[in-house]
């Protein structure tokens, strides 16, 4: 680990302007981040640590029936305010498939959306990765691919998106609400992460200096209430990376679909909202045929970044089978193991 | 900055170091609180969960700034005034605690979940807790201790000549509870401590040459040396084979797998963790790797001259005709199977230090550190060090896993010739990273099996050949090319055998010993073979393995007749009735199951040979009484979390005749200790046992000799008398004025045990093991058949022990084993630069072990101590195929690689429709 400078601003202003300066990096939840550092994969200069600052942590109700989650909000807190999981329960599920329960009481809503790729590559300062060093190269074409993207890869990098929050909050139109040395803007989430193209190592839409105070999410997301579901298929039954996951809602008139919702986690370089597959089942019934038609749609543009073809039938499963899942009718509290295949049941043991 | 002021555990603290540094390391070294323990230093494992304003977090991942103002609750804040809280009481009378390096992190994941919800169910233990990683447990007295937090009471310690078969807690449970256990890096080294890092190959193979060091140490003042392999003054081989040793404790120009050290930098810590590794002048040529699938292909290098195609050594069992049998049998199965590495994944990474002592001319090193063989240690470090066995001292810490792993030389070698070179303390703590890539492993394994049957249903014929990856070095190597063979056949009577085995070089990490010695993936294959044979002659699985289970008289294919205690047949009586039940549950599930779960359940034997394969593995223990009336046992027995530290003082306080809580031991220092061997091949209760109970006998003997006694006469121990009682008399026996000897002790007794073993010949014939243990698990899956994922719902095992001398701790290894086993059966796979890290190789949480019923086969060996037998690994060996098979059973798929992860069920899936 490198010797860094610790500053702990007291405003978003004084944030900014700490942080502005080369080699600066904001510090949250501090989940990801100081792994990086111990593995010496990053070099900040300068932490500046924004825990501190009053105002970030709060989750606000809009008049649209959205909400405002401030960026400080800490995983956990989001997922058990009892208001928030009744009206955004594939959000609340999703945050509780991840990671274990210390971390959900350290990582925040905004951190969550910078957390670097798992690529096993990139953590190994001994391969090539063009996200580290831009132009070295990637070894994990033809690497080790099992866990890698299937979607929107290029051969400069076929790294995944690590996050279980960012998927639902992708399918429901969240916003992100940035701030940096030119002031105040705000990013869809759809555009704020970037598909990898020749520079895999701009992650987002983040300008060197800016940092993100909070994520909104439209009173529209709140309507999917009541079918809204999100599916993680993991190597264990709690605390993994997923290999595919799903969040996957509808608004629904007797069994016709007046509006779908559907995103991918796991399979590319950025949550991947499915804008095919919700076209395709707007006005449709809502039937097994049709969500598989879905899915189908969903993975349309999937490709295998080596031996990972398998995801894509996964993926397409996993897509039916959030549907269902959701058309069946969100549950009035989510189950043990949450969003776990094994836990759309009770949980049995013989 | 003036400090960092926060509330710790009630009173008020201040941290004064770099506001940066994570918070575990604060607690650490700053406030010496090492009950906060350090797994992996990325949020992975949780062993460092400590109370942030009363919730969770990974103390690791926690700026020390994070703290200011806030309340911290770390385990030490658990006690009060002395006494265990409720949730500690708990977990000593549940057996929640084996090794101890993650009660910590679960206690306060715990104490969070209890905080919010005083009556939990299981769901929410589950989810509370499942952030922690426990490698020893399994999980299920963990659930059981956080569910029972209500009661209170502890159960009484036995009386005299009762402690063989009591339940006790564990003797080391309540230094563990409160986070008071000192293990390899908490124990506390002297002031002014260097440090040590390796520098290691990121290379699998590749040649290199170490340039000019002067301008890195003249960058770095904080910098002392840079070790390299001309350092080690007695010379840099070692191994585990004293005939074999091909290992260096630095590369020589050479490096055969990634992760072998090359140089080492010795110096201030904070200058060490600053110094990057290409700031080392090393310049690599990198070579092309040899591989598992190609090592013996032509064009494959030779990895050693002793070693040619690769081939590190064979292994072979031949008895009868095997070739004939399997082609004139009724019925026939063949199966190719393959398993990947296995890391073992203890919870604490190797650590120790080491010191230089005593006035010039008769100096020594003494090096403290976790390990699970001390006496081993110290004959390799004086050679390495050009000393005299004598002028070594190992003093094990408390060891926070093992399963093998700590068999082999780690941090040990680098710390003697560092602090014998320097003549300062030096300190090594091996991060997650690089003891995973660093350390042995699990054998990969190529086995190809047959086995065949006759129309009754009797075995004929087996045959096995087996490929073990053995990596860079040969390690335990020979071990699992010798053990193989003659376990392959399962626990069966098979008049006609043929099973070989080769070890085989790679440019992969060396594998080692690992809970099995290969067993476990040699079963894989055998045991899918019972099901094919039985489903081919018609019959139920179960009652094919009771027709061929071997039993008391009989034969194995080493030729060796089994005697009195061989109970598999009574643990398959014992399952019996659950299987029954299970698979008709199953099969009712399945007939009402639309969507695309199914269930299966599946059955596996196994067996194992208690101790070193055909080798001397002998134990030595002494047991005295000291001026003070006090009965002490010297044991070199190392306890890893298995709990022979209370095994041995319950066998040997009913050999004396005193109340185990009356006992003193003196454990595992190579000065004050007996060699007692290595803790491994689940010897310790059977071998040391023995050695403990025969040490007792001797003493007692003593006793009752000196007072006159017959033996039957009872010894009492009260207020520093020892008092000898036998039909109305009572006899003084007066302590003070007898002479100590050098260990403080005036009456002494001294016990060896070394099984009685034969050679085998070159058939593999002969007498390996003086005891084997059986046992007989069953698993009960459910399968999503459209995701490929599988998730356990049940295991039932039961297991012949001989003598359970403790059942909690029985069961708790039982509990263990079966976790780990399910690791190697549904996703633990160690892919090397690519999984090393707790959150890329994954071990089962808390949330994917189920429910285990155990039976306990007490059948007594009469070679064991009161009848006992080892059980750490043949707890794991028959979980694995009792799910594959569980598997084959609720989908058709016979599937033949390890782990079942969903994309290979599902591939297997598919190629099958």
């Amino acid at each position: 680990m490198n010797r860094f400078d610790y500053a702990r601003p007291a405003t978003i202003a004084e944030a900014v302007a700490l942080a502005a300066e080369p080699g600066a990096t904001y510090l949250a939840g501090g989940t990801n981040l100081l792994d990086l550092m111990k593995g010496d994969l990053v070099r900040p200069a300068r932490l500046v640590d924004v825990t501190h600052i009053p105002g970030l942590d709060a989750i606000e109700p809009l008049a649209d029936g959205g909400v405002r989650i401030g960026a400080l909000v800490r995983n956990a807190d989001l997922a058990h305010d009892a208001d928030f999981a009744r009206r955004f329960p594939a959000i609340a599920e999703a945050l509780l498939a991840g990671a274990s329960a210390q971390l959900r009481n350290a990582a925040t809503a905004g951190g969550n959306l910078l957390q670097r790729t798992r690529c096993a590559y990139f953590y190994d300062a001994a391969s090539a990765c063009n996200k580290r060093t831009p132009g070295a190269g990637c070894d994990a074409r033809g690497g080790e691919t099992r866990m890698q993207a299937v979607l929107g890869w290029s051969e400069h990098c076929i790294a995944t998106h690590p996050s279980d929050f960012c998927v639902p909050l992708v399918a429901f139109d969240a916003i992100v609400e940035i701030e940096g040395p030119k002031g105040r803007r705000e990013c869809p989430l759809e555009h704020f992460h970037r598909l990898p193209g020749d520079t895999p190592e701009r992650e987002s839409d983040l300008a060197p200096g800016e940092m993100i105070t909070a994520v909104r999410l439209p009173g529209a997301a709140a309507q999917f209430a009541g079918h809204a579901r999100y599916l993680k298929v993991r190597d264990r039954t709690s605390y993994a990376f997923a290999i595919v996951s799903a969040a996957a809602a509808l608004r629904l008139d007797g069994e016709t679909i007046v509006e779908a919702r559907l995103a991918l986690g796991s399979v590319a370089a950025k949550p991947w909202r499915a804008h095919a597959a919700e076209a395709l089942l707007a006005g449709a019934q809502a039937n097994e045929a049709n969500f598989r038609r879905a899915a189908e749609a969903a993975l349309a543009e999937a490709r295998p970044a080596g031996a990972n073809g398998y995801k894509i039938e996964l993926a397409r499963r996993v897509v039916r089978r959030a549907f269902i899942l959701a058309h069946a009718g969100t549950p009035a509290r989510i189950q043990a193991l949450p969003a776990s295949p094994f836990a759309t049941g009770a949980l049995r043991h013989v | 900055m003036s400090g960092i002021a926060f509330t710790l555990n009630g009173g008020a603290a201040m941290l004064r170091g770099a506001p940066g540094r994570r918070l575990a390391d604060a607690l650490r070294d700053e406030l010496g609180l090492t009950g906060t323990k350090i797994g992996c230093n990325a949020g992975d494992c949780g062993a460092c969960t400590v109370l942030l304003d009363g919730v969770q977090v990974c103390a690791c991942l926690l700026p020390a700034a994070r703290v200011a103002g806030c309340r911290v609750t770390t385990v030490e804040g658990l006690a009060q005034d002395g006494a265990l809280a409720p949730l500690q009481a708990a977990f000593l009378r549940h057996g929640a605690a084996q090794c101890g390096i993650c009660t910590p992190g679960m206690l306060m994941a715990a104490a969070d979940l209890l905080a919010r919800n005083a009556a939990p169910d299981e769901a929410a233990v589950q989810d509370a807790l499942g952030g922690v990683l426990c490698r020893c447990t399994g999980y299920r007295m963990i659930i059981a201790a956080v569910l029972d937090v209500a009661r209170t009471a502890q159960p009484d310690m036995p009386a005299a000549g009762r402690a063989v078969g009591a339940a006790i807690a564990r003797r080391d449970g309540v230094a563990k509870l409160t986070g008071a256990e000192a293990f390899g890096a908490d124990a506390a080294p002297p002031e002014g401590c260097l440090a040590l890092r390796a520098i290691r190959s990121p290379h699998a193979h590749a040649r290199f040459q170490i340039g000019d060091c002067a301008p890195l140490l003249a960058a770095h003042p904080g910098l002392l040396r840079v070790l390299t392999a001309a350092d080690l003054p007695g010379g840099n081989l070692y191994g585990i084979y004293p005939e074999g040793k091909d290992q260096k404790v630095l590369a020589e120009a050479h490096v055969r797998h990634r992760g072998e050290p090359v140089c080492a930098l010795l110096g201030e810590a904070e200058t060490l963790a600053a110094i990057r590794d290409e700031d080392v002048p090393i310049v690599w040529e990198v070579l092309p790797p040899v591989t598992f699938a190609r090592a013996q292909a032509a064009e494959a290098v030779q990895l050693h001259a002793h070693a040619p195609e690769n081939i590190l050594c064979r292994g072979r069992v031949a008895r009868g005709d095997a070739a004939a049998a399997l082609a004139s049998a009724t019925v026939r199965a063949s199966i190719a199977i393959e398993t990947g590495f296995v890391e073992h994944a203890y919870i604490e990474p190797e650590a120790g230090f080491a010191v230089r002592v005593g006035a010039p001319g008769s100096e020594r090193i003494e090096i403290t550190a976790c390990t699970q063989t001390p006496y081993m240690d110290r004959d390799e470090i004086a050679q390495l060090l050009g000393l005299a066995p004598s002028q070594v001292r190992i003093i094990p810490t408390a060891v926070g896993g093992g399963f093998g792993g700590k068999l082999d030389l780690s941090v040990q070698p680098l710390l003697a010739a560092a602090a014998w070179l320097t003549g300062r303390p030096v300190r090594w703590v091996y991060s997650r990273p690089e003891s995973m890539a660093a350390t042995t492993k699990r054998h990969p394994a190529r086995i190809q099996a047959a086995a065949a049957a006759d129309g009754e249903g009797r075995l004929t014929g087996f045959r096995c050949h087996g490929d073990f990856n053995t990596g860079a070095y040969a390690s335990w190597g020979p071990t699992v090319a010798n053990r193989v063979p003659v376990h392959a056949m399962g626990p069966y009577r098979v008049p006609d055998v043929l099973c070989t085995s080769a070890a085989i070089h790679t440019n992969d990490p060396p594998a080692g010993a690992f809970r099995g010695f290969g067993v476990p993936q040699a079963a894989l294959a055998g045991e899918a073979l019972m099901d094919m044979l039985a489903a081919q002659l018609g019959l139920d699985p179960l009652e094919f393995r009771a027709r061929n289970a071997l039993g008391v008289g009989d034969t194995t294919g080493s030729g060796q007749v089994l005697g009195a205690g061989a109970a598999l047949p009574a643990c398959l009586d014992a399952l019996r009735p659950r299987w029954a039940a299970l698979r008709g549950a199953a099969a009712a599930f399945n007939a009402e199951a639309s969507g695309s779960l199914r269930q299966g359940v599946g059955i596996a034997c196994m067996w194992y040979g208690i101790g070193n394969t055909s080798l001397p593995n002998p134990s030595t223990m002494v047991m005295g009484i000291d001026h003070a009336a006090r009965p002490i046992l010297f044991s070199g027995a190392v306890d890893i979390g298995q709990g022979s530290n209370t095994i041995m003082g319950q066998i040997a306080a009913d050999a004396l005749g005193v109340p185990v809580a009356a006992l003193h031991l003196v454990t595992g220092d190579t000065d004050r200790t007996r060699d007692a061997g290595k803790t491994s091949a689940s010897r310790q209760t059977f071998v040391s046992g023995n050695a403990a109970r025969l040490a007792g006998e001797a003493l007692r003997g003593e006793i009752l000799r000196r007072a006159n006694a017959g033996p039957h006469a009872r010894i009492a121990l009260e207020a520093g008398v020892l008092c000898v009682s036998e039909a109305g008399r009572t006899i003084k026996l007066d302590l003070a004025s007898m002479p100590a000897d050098g260990e403080g002790l005036v009456l002494r007794g001294e016990g060896r045990f070394d099984p009685p073993t034969t050679p085998l010949d070159a058939d593999g014939q002969g007498i390996p093991y003086a005891s084997y243990a059986f046992a007989a698990q069953i698993a009960v899956v459910e399968v999503d058949l459209d995701l490929g994922t599988t998730r356990v719902l049940r295991i039932v095992a039961a297991h012949d022990v001989g003598r359970a001398i403790n059942p909690q701790l029985v069961e708790g290894q039982i509990h263990g084993g079966i976790a780990q086993g399910l690791g190697l059966a549904l996703m633990e796979e160690f892919i090397p630069g690519r999984t090393e890290n707790l959150h890329d190789y994954l071990i089962p949480t808390i949330g994917d072990i189920p429910p285990i019923e155990t039976i306990l086969i007490e059948e007594a060996d009469p070679l064991g101590p009161y009848g006992a037998k080892g059980v750490g690994e043949p707890a794991l060996i028959a979980t694995a195929p009792a799910i594959f098979n569980a598997i084959a059973h609720a989908t058709g798929i016979r599937l033949t690689r390890a782990p079942a992860t969903p994309d290979r069920l599902r591939a297997a899936l598919l190629a099958a429709r």
